[in-house]
């Protein structure tokens, strides 16, 4: 029986190992006309190359449902535009936002052609990214355009692969060559929401505009410069990935390495690449962090002089006194495309440990001390504090781009036991008084002494009178 | 080793002889406060018994030991303030002790204390000292 399930173990291991994705291989692309399929075959290839199953369904599909039994049918969903302005009773806004809750990955990529459905619009408005809400309103640039395909619209962008958002990021979408974004969807994010990161902001030289506007200059845009971002994420606090692409001809076929005219020089875009690695983020292949082990024990070679056990530190214990120097390690790793490798945050970051009773009485940086085959071990050396109660070891780790870490172990700490204190002649201050006592016990000694010799002396007066 | 001869003569009359004391101060020394001082000196050296003298010489230097740690914590500071309560505490402890046994085996008070020998006196003051003793050294740890 254990051999048939640890057999049956392997197996999902194996199957767990064959998916590239941390969180799961089932992928639902949702397109309209399956004649529209062939566009995207080089994506949806690509997809499937990289260990997905990939099931392809019409919005309107009867059969077609995010969830079964109210878990997931699918791990993550693609979204390709659709023409019809309503997306059906599988797709409402609550659905979308239900699959993030239970930690699905959505890819929305929007087209200004087709106009967005209402379902979507509303979704997004839900996480705080907006769109312009008239079909048809494009990005336009008039310096960084394509001058191949859009000589005259200035309606192709070309840009490059996007660098880090701060220097303190991690950037998963970085690289060599440039992007053509074709008539993009514009999206503003909302100032409040902490959660949005935008992955490829539109030059300041671009702005949105419906070239179906009669006017003839642009009044009142509906955002312009780096305020629109052509892609956008959001990552839910329970590590759900949404990416919304302004442009789904970016992730087609005839864009993937087309060569392009960018001020009188010709270049190759890189569309392939970067859809590989904006699929391989909202997938989670990318930019997914596991804490493994983690160890906290008392430095016994520095506080031996408070303590007079010569036991060997024991690993995680669930109490410690104050005032003593405790050790705190924890192993971090990131999954990359298929395996974990030790994980090095960004060179001005820092993961940091807090010891913490209600408010954190320390918040230290954790510096590498050691990597393993797929970890870093982060580690520091603490004081801990001269309070007693309940405190936790936390480490809260949130940054764009990568999954959170909120890892608690909490002990107990204790003040000093009655035979922990240092005796009284390891203080030199106590010197003074010690010698009073000892001084005082000699005087009364030799009087003692003095008092008993003298007695005799009275006895014999007494009896001569 | 002269008072100690004058002992002797002085036992008998110790009860009676201080109320003389007083009244001779005036008559014998005139104004001199230096001959006063004197006076109340010689007094003491040839009227006191000479165990009340060695209790008395202890007492002093008890109050010397006990003033010197208090200077010492008001210059210093009193960072083991136990160790300094202990210290002080024994001056002050063995003060009060030796005073009891002075009171009690004073001739002078030997009509209050008919039925308290001056060994069970002692040997109470002994037991004093030594629980005193026993506190102080384990309070300052």
């Amino acid at each position: 029986m254990r051999w048939a399930f640890s057999s049956a173990l392997v197996l999902v291991w194996t199957a767990v190992v064959a998916a590239k994705s941390f969180s799961g291989n089932r992928l639902l692309v949702v397109l309209e006309e399956q004649g529209e399929r062939e566009k995207y075959s080089v994506f949806l290839e690509d997809l499937t190359s990289r260990g997905y199953t990939t099931t392809v369904e019409s919005p309107k599909a009867d059969k077609l449902s995010l969830f079964r039994h109210g878990e997931r049918a699918y791990d993550h969903v693609l979204l390709l535009p659709a023409k019809s302005k309503g997306l059906g009773p599988a797709l409402t806004a609550n659905n979308i936002l239900e699959f993030l809750k239970k930690e699905g990955n959505i890819i929305i990529a929007l087209s200004s052609e087709s106009g967005t459905p209402t379902a979507v619009q509303s979704a997004l408005l839900e996480l705080d990214i907006s769109i312009p809400a008239d079909k048809g309103a494009v990005v336009v640039d008039h310096f960084n355009y394509d001058a191949t395909s859009a000589s005259e619209k200035h309606d192709v962008l070309l840009l490059e692969l996007p660098g880090a958002i701060r220097s303190s990021i991690k950037n998963y979408f970085g690289g060599d060559g440039y992007i053509a974004v074709p008539r993009a969807v514009g999206q503003v994010l909302g100032n409040e929401s902490p959660l949005l990161a935008p992955v490829l902001r539109a030059p300041s030289t671009a702005y949105s505009y419906n070239p179906k506007d009669e006017a003839e200059a642009v009044e009142d845009p509906f955002a312009v410069g780096k305020q629109l971002n052509l892609i956008s994420t959001m990552q839910a606090n329970n590590a759900a990935r949404l990416t919304v692409v302004g442009s789904a001809e970016l992730l087609q076929n005839k864009w993937f390495s087309e060569s392009a005219k960018l001020a009188g020089k010709t270049i190759k875009t890189a569309n392939r690449e970067f859809a590989h690695k904006l699929s391989a983020w909202t997938f989670k292949e990318t930019g997914v962090l596991k804490v493994g082990k983690i160890i906290h024990y008392q430095d016994e070679g520095k506080s031996k002089k408070m303590n007079t056990s010569t036991a060997v530190p024991e690993n995680n214990p669930g109490i410690y006194r104050v005032k003593t120097d405790v050790h705190f390690q924890v192993e971090i790793s990131e999954y990359s495309n298929d395996h974990l490798i030790p994980f090095t945050p960004a060179s001005t970051d820092n993961i940091q440990l807090e010891f913490s009773m209600l408010s954190p009485f320390q918040r230290l940086n954790l510096s590498p001390i050691a990597q393993t085959a797929n970890a870093t071990i982060f580690g520091v050396a603490f004081k801990t504090p001269d309070q007693h109660g309940i405190f936790n070891f936390r480490i809260n780790y949130r940054r764009p781009f990568l999954t959170n870490i909120d890892e608690k172990r909490q002990v107990t700490v204790r003040h000093f036991a009655h035979d922990e204190w240092p005796r009284s002649w390891q203080i030199s201050g106590a010197w003074v008084w010690i010698g009073g006592i000892w001084v005082t016990v000699a005087g009364w000694l030799a009087f003692v002494a003095l008092w008993l010799w003298s007695k005799p002396a009275e006895r014999s007066v007494k009896k001569t009178q | 080793m002269p008072p100690k001869q004058r002992i002797p003569a002085s036992t008998g009359t110790t009860t009676t002889a201080s109320t003389p004391a007083r009244s001779s101060r005036p008559s014998s020394s005139g104004t001199d406060a230096q001959a006063i001082l004197q006076g109340i000196y010689d007094k003491y050296v040839s009227k006191t018994p000479q165990r009340v003298k060695l209790l008395d010489a202890f007492m002093a230097f008890l109050v010397v030991v006990g003033a010197l740690q208090f200077f010492y914590v008001v210059l210093v500071g009193n960072f083991p303030f136990n160790a300094f309560l202990s210290g002080f505490s024994a001056t002050v402890g063995q003060f009060v002790l030796t005073a009891s046994l002075r009171i009690q085996t004073n001739p002078e008070n030997k009509a209050e204390f008919e039925n308290i020998s001056h060994e069970r006196a002692f040997a109470d003051f002994v037991l004093g000292s030594l629980l005193l003793h026993f506190f102080c050294v384990n309070f300052i740890n």
